[in-house]
């Protein structure tokens, strides 16, 4: 092997019980390359938005290591904040701050986290709307978009913060199927530019487009994890060709 | 046809009155009936309140019901504070006209304003003339209703050649004022010192309700905040605070005040009794004020302050610009209903001695000069009481609209 892309996330053994005891993670390991996109499938209850929430430690577990960009997760407060600046993260559910213009969705962050100034800040988060298609929309509130303009919105916010790494937790499962594209092609740009990505996510066509990797995941473990071409279309593991036929 | 009919209704108010209230025949009985009791009463009213009622109990206490036992020589220091007031109050009114907020077109001076600035001036002509205060005392009145509206009328109309940095010090204003009426009210920094025993009546009321009332609220989100946080010490010293404060009736915790602190506190360094009241005040009104912003910090979606931290916002700065903002705006109208109790509370003051409004009153109809003159006298503060509230709650309503996002004068499309 010669010298491979920076590993920006390696995650070792992870397990998570919840507090009620249900043992959500059992074990899992995922290493990420700078540049790859690694989609994860699964079932609903399989454990892979819990796992992708690990990443910026939104969720906490309990076995195992996780290093992300060469910081490893632990309990310490400004680590956290630290890794957490270079991980950007859209939600299922936009969670854009209602209370604010667009684009000061955009701009709260970079100017109180990074202490940039503001008239910069407003120049690149113009600029990042435009790239995402809603330029004119950047003084509204976000009540005031659609749900595909809302995601876009959120993918500018993580943005620009100037992350090394975006995490989407089900991007495309709160829109309505006619905005769904919108989104994704702005994804799938954004893995063409070299963004490292982990998205969960059940978009067939856009793993196949896009991803390095797909990775299969079922109660809480990795089941499979291959490149799109061969898990799609010659699965290995029969958990993996039951949900394909579910899902297609 | 069916569909017209509604329309003509709606646009004859008299014939929807008749056909509510005079449908059928016992519509019209019972309609009758009630609006003969309400004419009664209503004559009544008027018969006492022109030809019976003997006003003369406040034309002759109108200082008391004022300013209380304040001493005469240095009542121009409150002149000098409502002047500030008046001032302060219609520079605001008028920049808060020519900047509607979220770009939204407004009127300079809407309808509303133009009813509000005529009711001011009608008051302030009429009032000092009804109460026969002496024609000097008449035209200070007269000169800062002037000097409101006048600064109403400038700030409108010059408001928007104030260069943006001055204008976002304005809102300091009103802190500022605070604390220089506290100065001008009690005294030091070379004026003599007027101790707070000698407050009394309406500024005394007002003083512990804008006291205690700018200071639960800090207080009271703290509090919830607290009773949301991780931290066990924190959020169950929250809870016992704020069960243990609504489980008891003020009177008892305004009494509890008076007599505990003064053995807790060494000799000298207990506050005076007016003080000791206005910190009870503030810390039983901080309880409910938490229980309030608790229910607006619940309305906030978790999803708000993960996206908040996932952006790598700390706590605190999470809070400030994400979670307190919306939490708060759910919060509202409960938290200004704890203020309208809050100010109804006051008068539990007089139960522990000092002259508030309710207090002066009662000192004034224990005159056997004024004897039997409770109806006038009860009539008048409900009237004042009244009058505080409804500002407040007009206030609060006009702060919402403003806030809202998606309210009708936020800029669409």
């Amino acid at each position: 092997m010669t010298s491979s892309p920076a590993l920006m996330i390696e995650a070792r053994g992870v397990e998570k019980w919840y507090p009620n005891g249900f043992h959500a993670l059992r074990g899992v390991d995922l290493y990420v390359h700078q540049g790859e996109v690694v989609v994860i499938m699964g079932p609903s209850g399989s454990g892979k938005s819990t796992f992708l929430r690990t990443f910026n430690a939104l969720e906490d577990f309990q076995k195992g290591s996780i290093v992300v960009d060469g910081i490893e997760i632990s309990d310490d407060l400004r680590r956290i904040d630290a890794i957490r600046r270079e991980v950007g993260m859209v939600f299922q559910q936009f969670n854009l701050f209602p209370h604010l213009t667009v684009l000061d969705n955009l701009t709260l962050a970079p100017v109180k986290v990074r202490k940039r100034p503001k008239a910069e800040v407003e120049r690149q988060a113009l600029e990042l709307l435009e790239r995402v298609g809603i330029a004119e929309q950047a003084h509204k509130f976000p009540g005031q978009l659609s749900g595909g303009q809302q995601q876009r919105v959120a993918i500018a916010r993580s943005l620009c913060m100037e992350p090394r790494i975006m995490l989407f937790d089900e991007p495309t499962s709160a829109l309505d199927p006619e905005m769904v594209q919108e989104v994704l092609s702005v994804m799938q740009e954004l893995a063409r530019d070299g963004m490292t990505m982990v998205v969960v996510s059940h978009e067939v066509r856009f793993a196949r487009k896009v991803a390095s990797r797909v990775v299969l995941m079922a109660d809480g473990e990795v089941v499979e994890e291959a490149p799109p071409q061969e898990f799609f279309t010659n699965p290995r593991h029969e958990r993996s060709k039951q949900f394909l036929s579910q899902i297609s | 046809m069916a569909s017209t009919a509604p329309l003509v209704v709606r646009a004859n108010p008299l014939r929807r009155l008749q056909k509510e209230l005079f449908g059928s025949r016992l519509d019209g009985l019972i309609s009758i009936a009630l609006l003969a009791a309400l004419l009664a009463a209503g004559l009544g009213f008027f018969r006492w309140a022109l030809f019976q009622a003997q006003w003369v109990v406040l034309s002759a206490n109108s200082t008391l019901f004022a300013v209380g036992r304040y001493p005469v020589d240095q009542q121009w220091r409150l002149w000098l504070l409502t002047s500030l007031l008046a001032l302060a109050t219609g520079l605001s009114w008028g920049l808060l006209r020519a900047f509607p907020g979220s770009g939204a077109v407004q009127p300079l001076w809407p309808r509303n304003d133009r009813w509000a600035a005529a009711i001011l001036a009608a008051l302030a002509l009429w009032r000092p003339m009804a109460l026969q205060l002496t024609l000097a005392i008449q035209l200070r009145w007269w000169g800062i209703a002037a000097l409101l509206l006048f600064a109403r009328w400038a700030s409108g109309r010059y408001g928007p050649a104030i260069p943006h940095a001055c204008r976002r010090l304005i809102p300091l204003l009103w802190p500022l004022l605070y604390l220089v009426g506290m100065v001008l009210i009690s005294g030091g920094l070379g004026l003599v010192q007027v101790p707070p025993s000698e407050w009394g009546g309406l500024l005394l009321t007002v003083l512990m309700a804008t006291f205690a009332i700018l200071l639960c609220f800090p207080l009271g989100v703290l509090l919830a905040l607290g009773r949301r946080s991780e931290l066990p010490l924190l959020r169950w010293g929250s809870v016992i605070y704020i069960e243990f404060i609504r489980g008891a009736p003020l009177i008892t915790l305004l009494f509890l005040g008076q007599n505990i602190l003064g053995f807790l506190l060494p000799g000298g360094l207990t506050p005076d009794r007016v003080w000791r009241a206005a910190w009870v005040l503030t810390f039983f009104a901080a309880a409910y004020v938490a229980e309030a912003v608790r229910s607006g910090l619940v309305a906030v979606p978790a999803g708000q302050l993960e996206a908040a931290r996932s952006l790598g916002l700390p706590v605190p700065l999470a809070l400030v610009h994400v979670v307190l903002p919306q939490a708060l705006r759910v919060a509202l109208p409960a938290t200004v209903g704890q203020f309208i109790s809050l100010l109804q509370d006051t008068t539990l003051l007089s139960l522990i001695g000092l002259l508030d409004l309710l207090g002066t009153a009662r000192t004034v109809m224990a005159n056997p000069m004024f004897l039997g003159k409770s109806a006038e006298v009860y009539l008048v503060l409900a009237i004042l009481f009244w009058s505080c509230c409804a500002a407040l709650g007009l206030g609060s309503r006009a702060l919402e609209t403003r806030l809202n996002p998606h309210s009708p004068s936020a800029p669409q499309a």
